[in-house]
């Protein structure tokens, strides 16, 4: 092991570790924002909206992330737009992540016992705000084990944004293999970039979790 | 720009050559999974802390980093310990330990809800404490994580696109040479993706059917 060289590529890894975090933050939120709109759509009862929202969700979960990506970057000047590596890696790891969570979110808004939905019902509460002031918190909560579980496995799969050359902690190690040839050492330098992150998320996910879950036990 | 399917079609043979690639992958990948991941469960499950230590360390670290990661290390560590391997074998067997440790931790939760009841009377009919553990104990577990299972198989197909990258000719690198070629990325990547599409809607048809199967039999 040559670990003056690990102690020298930190430094270089830990920038690219905060690009990393990065893409992971803003995918999160586009992805909490299309997957709000596919579980609007989806609960909405509106025929032509359902069956939209079900076939998007059934077709990005039924293909590869990697060809999503491919078709988000390279496939979309076709329609004269144009994304440059970062914000097509963005757009792709959110759109994606969004049609995963939408399932997580229904399935949580689902799970809030009926009863809850009668009760809010009988003493007045009109159906908008029964949704929002009664089911939505309880769900909430349920919500962020089942998302917080599809962050980290977004976190992982932002690693193949490295693919567009976007310069993130997998595309840095990567380059620093090819130009040091010492894969062990720029690879465990890497995990522990990358563990610490998702390790670290997932902490946060169960406190929260326990945090807001603590009257529906 | 107008879409042209007209090269997706002239060059519609390599992409189904890339197909059986992806299907033998997909193939030995699945099976490398599906028993590697038995056997770390029960080794962890089943003997002491300190001999499953570094399985543990092994499934905790496989967990925590991206397979792209594992996939570079595989590919260039190899090389730096001078042993040459095929990218094939490299990619059967990085995508196979990366989902046998997500299948290890399906199991190891299948394994704890079998009840203890029947290794007792596994072992009480003359059963060896191995022979009760393959034959009686593990079998049941693995029924009851089939759902599961599926759902990792059918990630895992879907990510054998990413083994295009060292240089595995699956449907990825053929769309990529066909794409080199005419200039249609879009159009080759979305046939790409329709297939994956195909194979994803009768995987899952298949797992529903067994699902049922296996619960019935339950």
């Amino acid at each position: 092991m040559d670990y003056q060289l690990m102690y020298d590529i930190t430094p270089l890894l830990l920038k690219a570790a905060w690009v990393t975090l990065k893409i992971s933050f803003w995918s999160f939120w586009l992805g909490l924002i299309v997957s709000s709109i596919l579980v609007a759509t989806r609960l909405s009862g509106i025929l032509i909206l359902v069956w939209l929202s079900r076939v998007y969700v059934s077709f990005i979960r039924g293909t590869p992330f990697f060809v999503q990506l491919l078709v988000m970057y390279y496939g979309t000047p076709a329609f004269g737009i144009e994304l440059d590596a970062y914000n097509a890696g963005i757009i792709a790891i959110g759109f994606n992540i969004g049609a995963y969570m939408s399932e997580a979110m229904r399935g949580s808004i689902l799970a809030v016992d009926h009863g809850q939905n009668e009760a809010a019902r009988s003493l007045g509460f009109s159906g908008f705000s029964t949704f929002l002031y009664v089911v939505l918190p309880q769900a909430a909560g349920l919500m962020i084990r089942s998302v917080g579980v599809l962050t980290v496995i977004m976190i992982k799969s932002s690693s193949l944004v490295s693919i567009i050359s976007v310069v993130e902690l997998t595309y840095q190690a990567q380059r620093i293999i090819g130009s040091t040839y010492k894969p062990l050492e720029v690879f465990a330098v890497a995990a522990v970039l990358y563990l610490i992150i998702i390790y670290g998320v997932r902490y946060i996910i169960d406190r929260s979790y326990d945090h807001y879950t603590r009257y529906l036990h | 720009m107008k879409l042209n399917f007209v090269p997706v079609l002239s060059y519609f043979d390599s992409l189904l050559a890339g197909l059986w690639w992806t299907i033998l992958l997909a193939v030995s990948a699945g099976i490398i999974s599906v028993f590697g991941g038995i056997l770390i469960a029960t080794i962890i499950n089943y003997t002491s802390r300190i001999v499953s230590a570094p399985l543990r360390f092994f499934v905790w670290l496989f967990m925590g980093t991206p397979l792209l990661l594992q996939l570079w290390l595989f590919y260039h560590g190899w090389a730096q310990l001078d042993i040459l391997l095929p990218a094939m074998f490299i990619g059967i067997f990085g995508l196979g330990f990366h989902y046998a440790s997500y299948n290890a931790d399906v199991y190891r939760a299948a394994l704890e809800t079998i009840s203890h009841g029947q290794y007792e009377a596994a072992r009480s009919l003359g059963f060896g404490h191995l022979r009760t553990l393959f034959l009686i104990i593990i079998p049941q577990a693995m029924y009851r994580s089939i759902p599961q299972l599926g759902n990792n198989l059918i990630i895992m197909v879907k990510d054998t696109a990413i083994l295009s990258i060292i240089g595995i000719s699956e449907m990825v690198l053929a769309a990529q040479y066909a794409i080199s070629v005419t200039y249609r990325p879009f159009e080759f990547y979305i046939t790409v993706a329709l297939i994956f599409y195909a194979i994803n809607l009768i995987l899952e048809s298949l797992l529903n059917h067994y699902e049922k199967k296996s619960l019935i039999k339950l």
